[in-house]
């Protein structure tokens, strides 16, 4: 923790910090249970087109190496 | 005298007032877990990944690395005092920027693909174009008092630092000057994240606090409490609505930005490692969580269960990331190698 300033700026300092603290009270809060919805749905929406819970075909795997081929 | 004292012990009651508010305002929304809401959702199943490449070419401790958003290149940080791009479809090396300082502790890509920047132990933040001929430093950003602890463009010509001075810092790039300079943190900053529409970050910090932030008007406008100890690592889950952070308690945690809590717990037992990094799958399903124990461990995120691990590096993971189109996570280590997995 800081060492408390002195004098003038304690009282700044202490206003400041109701001032803060005053933005974070009037935000409005949604539920638990309709943000955790809503994060549950944009998963379930993403999961499809999320390669690594998929799985990516070997053809299409841009870091998999390449067997060298040979012209026959 | 008196009165100052007077108006000090007013304002503390105050502080004290709306505090009691804030915590009867989230327990009031508290209806529910996640981990219960998610009872229902299909398990994941053991997610295994291969290890695809071992990128070699540093001589010491890779600190941190940053995906291009083509997907492609990498760029990585090492105290061997150099930045390295890497195509990471060849795992050939494209450039090699060296550092005036090789205490680095960050690095970030351009969204354009033209301009790398780095920070660390010097202070600063130096921004170079890797499109000229030969690296060119663009811009010395000097104005943090601390560490450089993180970097992120907004783009060529918008930075966003973390310091150890406490502080983040909004620059502008044609001046080279501070823009807005965010004040809160009573810890050194760890870790900083952009929101995906760029109107707000989040920063996390050694107070073990993490932050939201606006990036116009400099406002802190939510405080995230819950860790023990310092918070390392950040990042926001894609839909812009709950936030990631990782930190030296060994756990991470997801918190609601609308709910305004911590949402799940991610911590096992068996794990007594701080957690130096994260990075969310596409869907953000799972997260890649870079420990001090040499792995990178995979939680589900939803269901608050561990998924699987990235063994493979023969020290601490520094530094984990995944691409913009999700095809594979890379982590980076104290080993000196890079690996990609998918």
């Amino acid at each position: 923790m800081s060492s408390k300033p002195h004098g003038s700026n304690n009282i700044a300092h202490a206003r400041r910090m109701v001032q803060q603290l005053r933005i974070e009270a009037s935000i409005e809060r949604t539920k638990v249970s309709k943000a955790s919805a809503d994060l549950m749905n944009y998963c379930s929406e993403h999961a499809r087109n999320d390669p690594l819970l998929m799985g990516i075909p070997a053809s299409d795997n841009p870091f998999k190496d390449k067997k060298p081929c040979t012209i026959l | 005298m008196a009165s100052e004292k007077a108006e000090i012990d007013a304002l503390k009651k105050e502080c004290d007032g709306l505090r009691t508010q804030i915590e009867a305002a989230r327990k009031a929304v508290n209806d529910g877990s996640m981990t219960g809401a998610s009872g229902g959702v299909a398990s994941v199943g053991r997610v295994q990944l291969k290890l695809r490449k071992t990128l070699k070419g540093h001589l010491a401790k890779i600190y941190a690395m940053h995906w291009a958003t083509d997907s492609k290149q990498m760029v990585s940080a090492s105290q061997d005092g150099k930045l390295l791009v890497w195509d990471t479809h060849t795992g050939n090396k494209l450039v090699a920027v060296p550092l005036k300082s090789a205490w680095v502790m960050s690095v970030a890509f351009a969204p354009s693909g033209n301009l790398v920047a780095s920070g660390g132990l010097d202070n600063i933040c130096t921004v170079y174009n890797i499109k000229a001929a030969s690296p060119k430093t663009l811009r010395e950003l000097d104005a943090h008092t601390g560490y450089l602890s993180c970097c992120r463009f907004l783009s060529d010509s918008e930075i966003l630092t973390a310091s150890g001075d406490t502080t983040c810092c909004l620059w502008d790039l044609e001046t080279g000057k501070q823009k807005v300079v965010f004040t809160n943190h009573i810890g050194d900053c760890m870790s900083l994240a952009l929101s995906p529409d760029m109107n707000t970050f989040i920063s996390g910090a050694c107070d073990s606090l993490a932050k939201l932030w606006d990036v116009r008007d400099g406002t802190c406008k939510q405080t995230f409490s819950g860790h023990t100890s310092d918070i390392n690592a950040i990042a926001f889950f894609h839909s812009g609505n709950a936030i990631i952070t990782g930190s030296d308690d060994c756990a991470c945690k997801m918190y609601d930005l609308r709910s305004d809590q911590e949402v799940i717990n991610y911590q096992d037992t068996s794990l007594n490692a701080g957690v130096t990094s994260l990075a969310l799958s596409s869907s953000g399903r799972l997260i890649f969580a870079g420990y001090d124990d040499f792995n990178c461990h995979i939680w589900d995120s939803l269901k608050g269960e561990k998924v699987g691990v990235l063994s493979g590096h023969d020290n601490r993971v520094s530094c984990t990331g995944v691409p913009e189109d999700g095809l594979g996570v890379c982590t980076g280590s104290w080993d000196s190698f890079l690996k990609l997995w998918n």
